[in-house]
């Protein structure tokens, strides 16, 4: 029997594209999470504020004001980056390794029949979360293989010139695969509510890291 | 037309889990559990160093100073800390490397990253900060920006000034103490300087105010964020003449100088931190304000 790559290829997909699809979306989830971190270390700064005032009212309590310092404050502020982004992986990007394909024309008649079926808003958070966020991890990729090839060949013509490949390609290719998965994944997805309130947040961010 | 497209998905999807491996913190854990599991050793970062484009990393303490920084060579005084080379020499090339780049964070990516990368990070990047500049450089850039940080960071923290008059006395030092008051040795994360009720507190440089609060322990509280990583704080002050989120220019004055909070006495705490780690202020300065030990806290 004769092969060609294109069809050797093809017989792994199964494997590749769901795992590069939930990388996508990692990364653009981590995109979105490091283009607030400003914004997260000032909340905490507010809230640590407010706690002080409270700590130090007892002398049984001041000390707590000395345990959270400056230096817990930064470490903290990116530690609530860091599982917040993580918790979007989770909402997101890990559902994404389920994805199985099926027809082109079958995919995008199943999506429009579960978006039609759709009657709370809640059920279009996390499709649309991945939407954002998929385009911000192709914004994200596509900026760093610009990068990695202008610094290895020193052909900026080339390098914007992939940058802008990879980018239409990302987002023809991956991200309608990715927010398909989610309409169809959101059916039977647990938690909705607290998924939103982690999703909705992020939905501002990516669109702050798209460029 | 999807037949046609294995070989382009194949190449996208090792695109993305490349990124994903290498510039996300999931990237890191999973990287990080295989050497686990496999009992190697991991190559990725702490995961929280994935973040501000990882330009937040405490420097080493920098060596004792042998004279006053010329203000205009506090960045080269920062480069030369990290490079282990002479400021006289950085000062010039760092010049005018700002010159032709646009910016002294430029200059310094330069230094560390070489032109090539500054160059294109500079026509890329959103701000000329170093942060922004980072964030468009691939991932294998991360150990070069993080040692340009680093620079950056000492740069600005020779750059800075004193809050109070050069002739109050220090009355505690940095470092690891019996606290006055609480007990126990405890890190004295700062130097308190003497000073009388009311006296006028000057920002040390320009900034953003990121607290200006009042508790119990700390009294009344400003804390000003100068960018790249340094931020001072001083406390137990009588009154704030500045609120949260508000600009200040070097010099102006911050606060009023008091007794509030825990306090043996009228004091001004004044405290450097780079990356979030406490520093000591002296390690800035070649001449010491005169010291009378023991007297405050």
């Amino acid at each position: 029997m004769h092969w060609n790559v294109s069809e050797r290829v093809g017989r792994i997909r199964w494997v590749f594209l769901p795992l590069g699809l939930a990388a996508l979306v990692a990364v653009g989830a981590h995109a979105a999470a490091d283009v607030v971190g400003d914004r997260v270390l000032w909340l905490v700064d507010r809230v640590d504020a407010f706690f002080d005032a409270i700590w130090s009212s007892w002398s049984f309590t001041a000390p707590l004001v000395e345990v959270i310092g400056l230096t817990q404050r930064t470490w903290f502020a990116r530690a609530v980056a860091l599982c917040w982004e993580l918790a979007a992986d989770a909402l997101i990007a890990v559902p994404l390794l389920g994805y199985e394909e099926r027809d082109a024309a079958r995919e995008w008649q199943l999506g429009r029949d579960m978006l039609r079926r759709i009657r709370s808003p809640l059920l279009l958070v996390r499709p649309a979360a991945t939407l954002l966020v998929g385009i911000a991890g192709a914004f994200s990729l596509a900026r760093m293989v610009q990068g990695s090839v202008q610094l290895a060949v020193h052909l900026s013509w080339l390098a914007h010139f992939l940058r802008a490949l990879i980018l239409v390609a990302v987002l023809v290719v991956l991200v309608p695969r990715a927010v398909f998965r989610s309409v169809e994944q959101e059916r039977t997805a647990p938690y909705r509510m607290a998924a939103a309130v982690v999703l909705l947040p992020l939905l501002i961010a990516a669109v702050l890291s798209w460029r | 037309m999807r037949e046609r497209l294995p070989l382009l998905e194949l190449l996208l999807s090792a695109l993305c889990l490349w990124a994903g491996w290498y510039h996300t913190p999931a990237g890191a854990l999973v990287r990080t559990a295989g050497a686990w599991i496999f009992g190697t050793r991991s190559t990725a970062r702490p995961l929280l160093a994935y973040f501000a484009a990882g330009t937040l990393v405490p420097p080493r303490p920098p060596p004792p100073l042998a004279g006053p920084v010329p203000p205009a060579q506090a960045l080269a005084y920062g480069a030369a800390a990290v490079l282990d080379g002479s400021p006289a020499e950085l000062a010039p090339r760092i010049r005018a490397l700002a010159q032709r780049l646009g910016s002294d964070d430029a200059a310094l990516l330069t230094l560390f990253c070489g032109e090539d990368a500054a160059r294109f990070a500079v026509a890329e990047a959103r701000s000329s900060a170093l942060d922004d500049l980072a964030r468009v450089l691939p991932p294998r850039s991360e150990a070069c920006v993080a040692r340009a940080a680093q620079a950056a960071m000492l740069g600005g923290a020779y750059a800075l000034g004193w809050p109070l008059p050069e002739s109050v006395r220090i009355t505690s030092l940095f470092g690891v103490r019996d606290h006055p008051i609480l007990g126990g040795r405890r890190l004295h994360a700062g130097v308190d300087l003497g000073t009388s009720i009311g006296t006028p507190v000057h920002a040390v440089a320009a900034g953003v105010v990121r607290r200006a609060s009042s508790d119990g322990i700390n009294g009344r509280i400003v804390v000003l964020d100068h960018g790249h990583g340094v931020v001072t704080t001083y406390c137990h002050n009588d009154a704030l003449m500045v609120r949260d989120g508000q600009h200040v220019d070097k010099g102006q004055t911050i606060a009023r100088s008091g007794s509030t909070g825990l306090t043996t006495g009228p004091h001004l705490h004044y405290q450097i931190d780079l990356a979030g780690e406490p520093v000591d202020p002296l390690r800035f300065r070649a001449q010491h304000p005169k010291t009378a030990l023991g007297a405050t806290d």
